[in-house]
């Protein structure tokens, strides 16, 4: 039955997504089960409802056929009956569960912060980066903490979920069984990107089904209400084959290299959350606009005013509430999370030239490195 | 004679038509002699009205979240109208403090005083054949606080709108800058009028059961409203208190709740769901009390397990204390007291069922009347065993992992809250508003509105289990395009459902101007109501009358002469002090 029941989920009128942890295959099993349970207790009441309804129904005034008010045997039965399918369903959902929640010894650990509105994933050495990405087969240990509110980690396809509480770790735990495969080349991504990069655009995870180094995904939802921007804190899983290809993908990111600061810095701006709050296009969103704003003087909360200099930028990433920005007389709510300890000296300081690169009011055109290199990921 | 021999010793009772004298509705003219009414009858149509123009708010909110989800980037707060109306908020603010207060109306402000308040106040104190509630001053000042508590709402809407969901989860609730506090407080001022409204039927029900009327000789509407008032005086405090914690949190920053003051958000969780979760069947008892009613009544057959429908509700009402922790399963509880209330969960899931069963059973072999009130109640019967079914999916651990915060609950919770509750309370009020208002309505108008409900309310969340089960989390305001096609159905059949209201709406108000004048028992009830006149009189019945069975149907007889049903009674001595001339003297006291 199990495996009938695999090949059903499979098909594209599935009430699942894919199937693609160990977990999932369990948790399908036993929604199944209750399903087919709650059919063939469904299927005679509405029988009943609906047949009585018709075959009984009289002229006013007309007597019922019979005025038996009770049957003690038979409500019984149909009370205490029941309950030995409850006791079954308890007993596989709570198995399925303490499975879930008993992490294996040497899982391979990514730290997950969570934060209005987008996900760092932290793969040690200072490389921080939104999309999850795991290795097929092996266990994976998420240890989560949120910057903020509560947020909560949802992978529909690997059939797992987990809130993430501010204040303490809560842990998750799945083996991904599905690789993802690598759907488009680099050539293609690279042309892609290019294009973004003129349009002014980001990646299209949707529109294009696969990530910016070409692999396709798991969907990675926010499943706990946490505002504004709730239906947008949404990432992916990528599943490699070896743990060779993660770390392979892992040092692609580790550091700038030789790359030039303000364009590791527009990386960083897409890559940590940066671009959810503030535009680079001059629009106002929840948080200052960065273009043209190096150089100019703000109004802060307090009355002051104050240089948009490398000190205040650099102090507005490690202590965003220390001097919030005033612009057309509304104060930007302080709602940013510090970054201090989550991004390296040398990081703060592309993300200043990017910042400067976005051009002052002294320049007429705000213009980009001519040696950037093009925006490739989220 | 039409309805057969009466036999010697045997009268129909039949009390005709209440005068304009007698008529709780014209019996004193002007505004005032409603806005300090101390009756019953009158404050539980005040409730009426209340509580339907909140339904109405709540609804077109429903309406505004369903259109805007009719695309995967929203099509209704992101266009020009709402940008002109609201310039300075985002299309997502915009749907999160829609999808909030549609959530926060709809609980607070519609269906927990909906059955309890507006159609028990109403029917209580006539079921018991009483003259009123054990205190009409409470009851009264119940009935301000509820409109004290509405104006909350209102002004936390104008005022900045409130963007935390109804549940008020905390860091968020203590740290976003809308207004809680207003919202809060609302809530705060509504759950008194809860308590005050509980605590008034307890006592009404424990002392004014006429001689004659043992526990089990009660309607089992009644049994269910006495197990809510029992939910609503125990678990409302828990909530009031919650919420002064979180107004004091965010005011004062004392540390509760906010991790930021070395609080624990969870603990807020525990709090309001130890009230909430109860309150859930603050909801749906009173439900289950009507359909008791209207399945006995429409089968003219005695209701089916009597006792065991009386002992669950009793049950269901005390097991609601202890489950709360099923709406935190993901929250990160240890393992065992998440398999704890799992199991616990499971065991409320057992006396729903009973019911479920029982009434099916009232209708085998009975003599079934397809009126629109029964029409709602089997509509009932079937919405609510999905609803109930569904909660198995969810109490079960290992699938409620994947379907935690899913569509598949929002589903699940509006099969039980409309399909169950909403459904049930437009049956009750199409099946007493003969009584309340003394005009029958359009049979086929009221059909019509059943169908459209029906048809309307699975188009609309049929589709939202799936939805839920291939991963859409709830309280999206975009959503990846592949959920696109579900979404549309359900909005095509959340229109359909609006329609459908209006029609019922429709209906109703038709026959306050062409109805025709409503019988004392127009569906040949056995329940003490149906012994007085439609509407009833003021003091309510001209004599106490004979308390028996609330079931039985045998005295009861179609009179084909009068078109309507007319009791067969044992004759009574008329003694000269029970004449009704003594009614009128209490009546200008």
């Amino acid at each position: 039955m199990m495996s009938l029941l695999g090949d059903y989920t499979s098909s594209k009128l599935s009430v699942f997504p894919k199937s693609a942890s160990s977990f999932s295959g369990e948790s399908d099993w036993v929604f199944h089960f209750i399903s087919i349970v709650c059919v063939i207790f469904f299927i005679p009441i509405a029988v009943a409802l609906f047949g009585f309804a018709w075959k009984y129904r009289k002229a006013k005034g007309q007597p019922a056929d019979s005025q038996v008010d009770h049957n003690t045997t038979l409500e019984l039965v149909w009370s205490i009956g029941p309950s030995f399918l409850l006791v079954v369903m308890f007993y596989f959902g709570a198995r399925g569960f303490l499975d879930m929640r008993s992490i294996p010894e040497g899982a391979y650990n990514v730290g997950v912060d969570a934060y209005k509105w987008g996900w760092g994933m932290n793969y040690g050495n200072g490389v921080i980066h939104p999309e999850l990405h795991v290795v097929a087969g092996e266990p994976t240990k998420l240890t989560m903490t949120s910057k903020d509110v509560i947020h909560s980690l949802y992978i529909p396809s690997f059939r797992v979920k987990k809130d993430i509480v501010p204040g303490r770790y809560n842990y998750i735990w799945f083996k991904a069984m599905e690789p993802s495969e690598k759907v488009m080349t680099d050539e293609e991504c690279k042309q892609l990107a290019d294009k973004d990069k003129e349009d002014n655009l980001s990646w299209d995870y949707d529109a294009r089904q696969c990530t910016p180094d070409g692999y396709n995904f798991y969907d990675l939802y926010c499943a706990e209400y946490c505002g504004t921007n709730h239906s947008e804190m949404q990432t992916v899983v990528v599943v490699h084959e070896t743990q060779e290809e993660l770390d392979a993908w892992i040092k692609k990111y580790s550091s700038r290299g030789d790359e030039p600061p303000a364009a590791y810095g527009a990386k960083l701006y897409e890559r940590r959350g940066c671009k959810s709050c503030h535009s680079i296009d001059g629009s106002r969103l929840v948080g200052p606009s960065y273009k043209g704003s190096y150089g100019t003087m703000r109004n802060i909360v307090g009355g002051d005013q104050v240089k948009v200099d490398e000190n205040y930028i650099r102090e507005s990433i490690l202590n965003p509430k220390a001097k919030v920005a005033i612009e057309q007389g509304v104060a930007y709510q302080p709602v940013m999370p510090s970054y201090k300890g989550q991004l390296s000296e040398d990081d703060i300081y592309s993300l200043i030239e990017f910042i400067k690169s976005l051009g002052d009011p002294s320049a007429t055109e705000p213009e980009a490195p001519a040696d950037a290199e093009p925006v490739s990921v989220e | 004679m039409s309805a057969g021999s009466v036999p010697s010793g045997y009268e129909v009772n039949d009390p005709g038509y209440p005068t304009p004298q007698e008529n709780y509705l014209t019996n004193s003219k002007g505004i005032l002699s409603w806005a300090f009414t101390l009756d019953h009858k009158r404050i539980g149509m005040m409730y009426l009205i209340g509580v339907t123009s909140a339904f109405l708010l709540g609804g077109l909110l429903a309406l505004g979240i369903r259109l805007h989800l009719f695309a995967p980037d929203g099509i209704l707060f992101n266009n020009a109208l709402f940008q002109w109306l609201a310039p300075d908020k985002a299309p997502n603010d915009i749907y999160n403090q829609v999808f909030t207060l549609h959530g926060a109306i709809m609980v607070f402000l519609f269906i927990i005083p909906s059955v309890p308040a507006a159609l028990g106040n109403f029917l209580v104190p006539v079921m018991l054949g009483a003259k009123d509630v054990a205190f009409p001053r409470l009851n009264l000042s119940s009935f301000y606080l509820w409109v004290g508590g509405a104006l909350f709402f209102v002004m936390a809407l104008l005022a900045s709108g409130l963007d935390t969901g109804w549940t008020f989860y905390t860091p968020y609730s203590t740290t976003t800058d809308s207004s809680v506090i207003l919202a809060t407080t609302g809530a705060f001022v509504l759950g008194f009028s809860s308590i005050f409204t509980g605590l008034n039927f307890i006592v009404t029900i424990n002392t004014m059961r006429p001689p004659g009327m043992t526990w089990f000789r009660m309607p089992l509407f009644l049994w269910a409203t006495y197990s809510t008032s029992i939910i609503q005086v125990l678990a409302t405090p828990v909530l009031g208190i919650t919420l002064l914690l979180l107004i004091a949190e965010r005011t004062l920053h004392i540390g509760i709740f906010d991790p930021e003051y070395n609080g624990d958000p969870v603990t807020f969780q525990h709090f309001f769901w130890f009230y909430s979760h109860p309150a859930v069947y603050i909801m749906i008892l009173p439900a289950f009390g009507i359909i008791s009613e209207l399945i006995s009544v429409h089968s003219h057959k005695r209701i089916f397990g009597y006792r065991f429908i009386a002992y669950s509700s009793i049950a269901i009402a005390l097991l609601s204390f202890i489950v709360w922790g099923h709406h935190m399963f993901t929250s990160g509880m240890s393992p065992i007291t998440t398999i704890i209330f799992s199991a616990l969960t499971f065991t409320v899931s057992v006396p729903s069922a009973i019911k479920v069963f029982n009434w099916v059973a009232t209708m085998f072999k009975g003599s079934i009347s397809l009126t629109t009130p029964m029409v709602y109640a089997i509509a009932f019967i079937f919405l609510f065993t999905i609803g109930g079914l569904t909660g198995l999916h969810l109490g079960t651990l290992a699938t409620d992992m994947h379907l935690h915060d899913t569509y598949f609950v929002v589903a699940h919770f509006h099969y039980v809250m409309v399909g169950g509750t909403v459904v049930a309370f437009l049956g009750g009020v199409f099946h007493w508003w003969p009584k309340m208002v003394g005009k029958m309505y359009s049979e086929a108008g009221g059909l019509l509105s059943a169908a459209l409900v029906f048809i309307g309310f699975n188009l609309t969340f049929l589709p939202q289990f799936i939805l839920g089960s291939r991963g859409m989390p709830r309280r999206y305001a975009t959503y990846d395009p592949e959920f696109a096609p579900l979404h549309q159905m359900s909005t095509y059949g959340a229109l359909i459902l609006g329609v459908g209201l209006f029609v019922a709406l429709f209906v109703l108000l038709m026959s306050l101007v062409n109805g025709k004048k409503a019988p004392a028992n127009p569906w040949g009830g056995a329940t003490l109501e149906w012994n007085c006149t439609s509407p009833p009189p003021f003091y309510n019945f001209e004599r106490p009358p004979v308390v028996g069975d609330p079931y039985e149907f045998g005295d009861i007889r179609w009179d084909t002469e009068l078109d309507r049903y007319v009791k067969v009674e044992p004759q009574r001595e008329r003694v000269p002090s029970e004449t009704p001339a003594e009614t009128p003297a209490h009546a200008s006291e």
